[in-house]
């Protein structure tokens, strides 16, 4: 059965932590002179009061997990995650609603990025750095983050990792987790940190490089201006921009492999150049139609359409420019990315380049198979065989994420959103990207669709950001049953 | 510490299960992925689908930078191969599993050692010296030496003629008492006694002691009514069977039995006249009866199924088999075997991990013994100048509660510690902890 217990005490073990990420954002405050502190040291007071108690709650339980607790231990803490996040907001009357500051939140920690917030710059320096950070630890995943600085999942790291980790294998890095863990996390505060130094060189302020730093790595997009990225209006910061958001879409233990200097295999990898290839393809598509039908020139047309094609396949949701004024089959364009994403085991959303690459290898064996029925055709990925296990989970997940778009598209239209935001928002909610068409395009907050379908939206991130199974899986009747 | 185990079989997988817990890096090489899967998902450790033979796969897992490489495959062949490849890519220990007593001569191991090979494990050869040495001494159920028989632990069970029951071991006796009790095993759960808790009836009791008092331990545990094992039955011919027959002293008679026919054959070969050969089923009481199963003093059931090694045991124990030997590979299912009330249980497995285990503790270690029954560790270490644990007498060491000090050895004498005892530089120490604490204990002597 469910090892409650336990669960409840790591639950309550990263709401200690939690706490200790508003400690730093009160910092920021400090820093500022501004009222968001005290907002600060209220939420950390009740979160670090919740998390006690679910600590000392939970003592004395079974150390050991098995996969079923992952999965509710990995569904769990990340609501919990959130519904604490939110508190800052709501206790400072930023987002005076709690449908609006949990969506919000959750929008974070998923690195969706999409927002409710209509006024921005008004927001105080501590909470727009909260509102940051939570993409930026998001980005990687709680649970990875936790592996990476806490030894309290002992033996069942793996069990845990397991449950948020994203893609259909996972590649081990070094024979044990913790270690594969702090390797990754050290590669992305590297990249972040790097990324930081070049928009300051842009002459971004160092709190707005770190926060957009932060929204960039994680494949967040939330900006701390209005106007998200178009506001600095400058070429230099977007073409930085664009190359660390497609850094940060590749697979994070293949910049291992690149850090290590292995760079055959790095070049080599079936899912990168799947990767790379579908961003030059829908960059010189959409830049050929832009230059000739908007008023852009050559280089911007480029541009804009480079910062566009790669914020959106890596689920990041920055805007330099209102697609929705774009011809409207560039939409069309953009909503297949969307739907594509980057790669497995970086911090984007999507259905993952690798299941592209292993539905494209399986429907072409089909048409292979007709020709020559007795043949056996092996799905091969980087010269290793696919077993078919994978190849239908690949299938069973790609069928589930269509049928809950349309299910959410439903859901959204009976709640009287319109038919295009309706279909923008649940792409964009469970694919992790942040603007939606229409009404949700990039020009417009969420904020004004109804409470339920805010929840509803919220949900989807978090399906998304678990891909599908994680969550989906508490829902089975067969999942708590006790055999 | 990067430990490389070449082959996924019983062995490799055990070894890689216990040292993936003990924090080791592990990587688990097998050519067949399938043995591999379930592992690679469900233990903190790395798989490779390489031929521990491939100079490619090896490199590709590191093996430069590994500190021990094991290679534990079915085929010997393959696993000298493999170590001297190994060796020759940077592998600082290699470690090969064999088949063959003639690699395990003293004048050979120079020999492996230029060809690369380090260590040889040969688990069958392991097993048999446990098999002997525990029907040598058929009221014991554990017999361990220290130091070439300085000091001596012993592992008996509880029976009605017990003189110890009940009584707080902090009465037993004071300082002059000449044994230790380091284990109590009671039920499924071992406990490392304090000087309040009693030994009970049906407890396995593990005492540390010398030479001189093992008739002594024998008049405490009742036992001095067994009879000295002269006539052995085996059940199944199996590589174990003809390590054990080969191994037994002289004075003991063995009786094989097995059903194959062609197998019988072999084992005659295999074998000299001590051994009587006999064709049959070892499950059938009549013939067992017929070769003189009364008259038998030690019955050991070592065919390839546990299930079936438990009942025949248990049926020899019905039949008056004093002294009853079972090998069970099922881990399982040992606590189980263990209350049924068979003397031994044998695990190929465990032998073979634990002495590869031994072999990756620090340099300072000169022993290891998984306790098969006790699910405890036994730790031989040598005591420098200056280490902790010389510092105050034992009873004021704070040791972890789960681990004693089972005896030590001082210039070849056996000694049996006391709360008293003071330990000295150069000591040999013994100690006994439960589930892995060696590593918690090392401090004490570093």
């Amino acid at each position: 059965m469910i090892n409650f217990k336990t669960i409840i005490r790591i639950i309550g073990i990263l709401l200690l932590l939690e706490t200790v990420m508003f400690l730093v954002c009160s910092g920021v405050s400090f820093y500022y002179r501004e009222s968001d502190m005290l907002d600060f040291w209220k939420a950390g007071g009740i979160t670090a009061g919740v998390g006690l108690l679910l600590a000392a709650l939970g003592k004395g339980g079974e150390r050991q997990l098995t996969r079923r607790d992952g999965y509710v231990l990995v569904s769990f803490a990340w609501v919990a995650f959130s519904l604490f996040g939110m508190l800052p907001f709501y206790i400072g009357r930023y987002i005076p609603d709690i449908a609006n500051a949990f969506f919000e939140t959750m929008s974070g920690f998923s690195s969706t990025g999409a927002t409710i917030l209509d006024d921005i710059e008004s927001l105080p320096h501590g909470i727009l750095f909260w509102r940051s950070m939570t993409q930026w630890i998001g980005g990687l995943g709680i649970i990875m983050f936790t592996i990476a600085v806490l030894p309290i999942f002992g033996v069942s790291g793996l069990q845990v990792f397991a449950a948020e980790a994203s893609g259909p294998t996972h590649d081990k890095v070094h024979p044990r987790i913790g270690i594969t863990a702090k390797w990754i996390w050290s590669i992305y505060a590297g990249i972040t940190a790097l990324l930081v130094g070049l928009l300051m060189l842009g002459g971004m302020d160092w709190f707005d490089s770190i926060c957009h730093a932060f929204a960039t790595t994680g494949t967040g997009g939330f900006s701390t201006k209005q106007a998200s990225v178009a506001y600095y209006n400058s070429p230099y910061i977007e073409y930085v921009i664009s190359i660390f958001m497609f850094i940060s879409g590749i697979n994070f233990t293949l910049l291992l492999l690149f850090v290590n200097r292995k760079f055959k295999k790095f070049i080599g990898n079936a899912e990168l150049k799947f990767y790379f290839g579908s961003v030059v393809l829908f960059t010189a598509v959409i830049a050929i139609v832009l230059y000739y039908t908007s008023p852009m020139g050559m280089e911007e047309s480029f541009r804009k359409s480079l910062f566009q094609v790669i914020s959106l396949q890596t689920s990041t949701g920055f805007a330099t420019d209102d697609y929705m004024q774009w011809t409207p089959v560039l939409w069309g364009l953009l909503t297949i990315i969307m739907l594509m994403g980057a790669c497995a085991g970086s911090t984007t959303g999507g259905l993952k380049c690798i299941r592209m690459v292993i539905l494209t290898k399986v429907s072409r064996n089909e048409f292979k198979h007709i020709l020559h029925p007795n043949a056996i055709l092996p799905v091969r990925i980087n010269k290793q065989v696919i077993s078919p296990s994978i190849v239908s989970t690949v299938l069973a997940f790609c069928f589930i994420y269509i049928s809950i778009i349309v299910i959410g598209t439903l859901l959204m239209m009976a709640m009287g959103v319109g038919a295009e935001e309706s279909m923008g928002c649940v792409i964009s909610s469970i694919g992790n990207m942040g603007p939606g068409l229409g009404e949700t395009g990039p020009a417009y907050s969420w904020n004004a669709l109804p409470d339920a379908a805010k929840w509803l939206l919220s949900f989807l991130m978090l399906l998304g950001r678990l891909e599908l199974f994680t969550v989906l899986l508490l829902f089975t009747p067969d999942f708590w049953k006790r055999n | 510490m990067k430990i490389i185990i070449a082959g996924a079989g019983a062995v490799g997988t055990h070894l890689a299960k216990l040292l993936s817990r003990e924090k080791q890096d592990i990587i688990l090489m097998d050519d067949n992925e399938d043995k591999l899967s379930t592992l690679n998902s469900n233990f903190d450790l790395m798989t490779a689908t390489a031929s521990p033979t491939s100079i490619k796969g090896l490199k590709e897992v590191g093996v430069g930078e590994a500190d021990l490489f094991i290679a534990v495959t079915p085929d010997e062949s393959r696993n000298m191969t493999a170590c001297m490849l190994a060796n020759n890519l940077g592998a600082q220990k290699t470690v090969a599993r064999i088949d063959n007593y003639e690699y395990l001569l003293p004048k050979n191991k120079e020999f492996f050692q230029k060809l690369g090979v380090d260590s040889l494990i040969y688990p069958e050869m392991l097993a048999a010296k446990e098999i002997v040495s525990s029907i040598r001494m058929s009221w014991v159920r554990q017999w361990w030496e220290f130091c070439g028989g300085a000091l001596i632990l012993i592992g008996t069970k509880m029976r009605e003629k017990a003189e110890i029951l009940n009584i707080p071991l902090h009465e037993l006796g004071g300082p002059e008492l000449p044994y230790h009790v380091v284990a109590i095993k009671r039920g499924s759960e071992t406990l490392i006694p304090r000087g309040d808790d009693t030994i009970k009836l049906h407890d396995i009791v593990y005492f540390t002691t010398t030479r001189k008092y093992v008739p002594y331990i024998r008049k405490i545990a009742g036992k001095e009514d067994y009879a000295d094992v002269r006539n052995v039955m085996i059940m199944g011919g199996s590589r174990i069977a003809v390590r054990t027959a080969q191994y037994v002293p002289d004075y003991m008679q063995v009786k094989i039995v097995d059903n194959d026919l062609n197998r019988c054959n072999r084992l005659t070969e295999l074998l000299d006249d001590r051994t009587m050969i006999i064709n049959g089923d070892g499950r059938d009481m009549d013939l067992l009866v017929e070769e003189g199963l009364k008259n038998t003093e030690a019955f050991v059931a070592l065919t390839g199924n546990s299930e079936t090694n438990i009942l025949a045991c248990l049926a020899a124990k019905r039949m008056g088999v004093s002294k009853t030997v079972a090998e069970v590979e099922n881990i399982d299912y040992i606590g189980m075997a263990e209350s049924l009330d068979i003397g031994t249980v044998i695990n190929k497995k465990m032998i073979a991990a634990s002495h590869i285990y031994q072999m990756m503790l620090d340099a300072d270690v000169s022993n290891v013994k998984c306790l098969t029954f006790a699910n405890a560790d036994v730790a031989e270490f040598t005591v420098k100048a200056g280490s902790k644990i010389t510092k105050h007498p034992v009873k004021d060491l704070g040791l972890p509660k789960g681990a004693t000090i089972g005896g030590l050895i001082r210039q070849g004498e056996g000694v049996v510690v006391m709360g008293n005892t003071l330990i000295q530089p150069g000591d040999h120490v013994v100690v006994f902890c439960l589930n892995m604490m060696i590593k918690k204990i090392e401090k004490y002597f570093n």
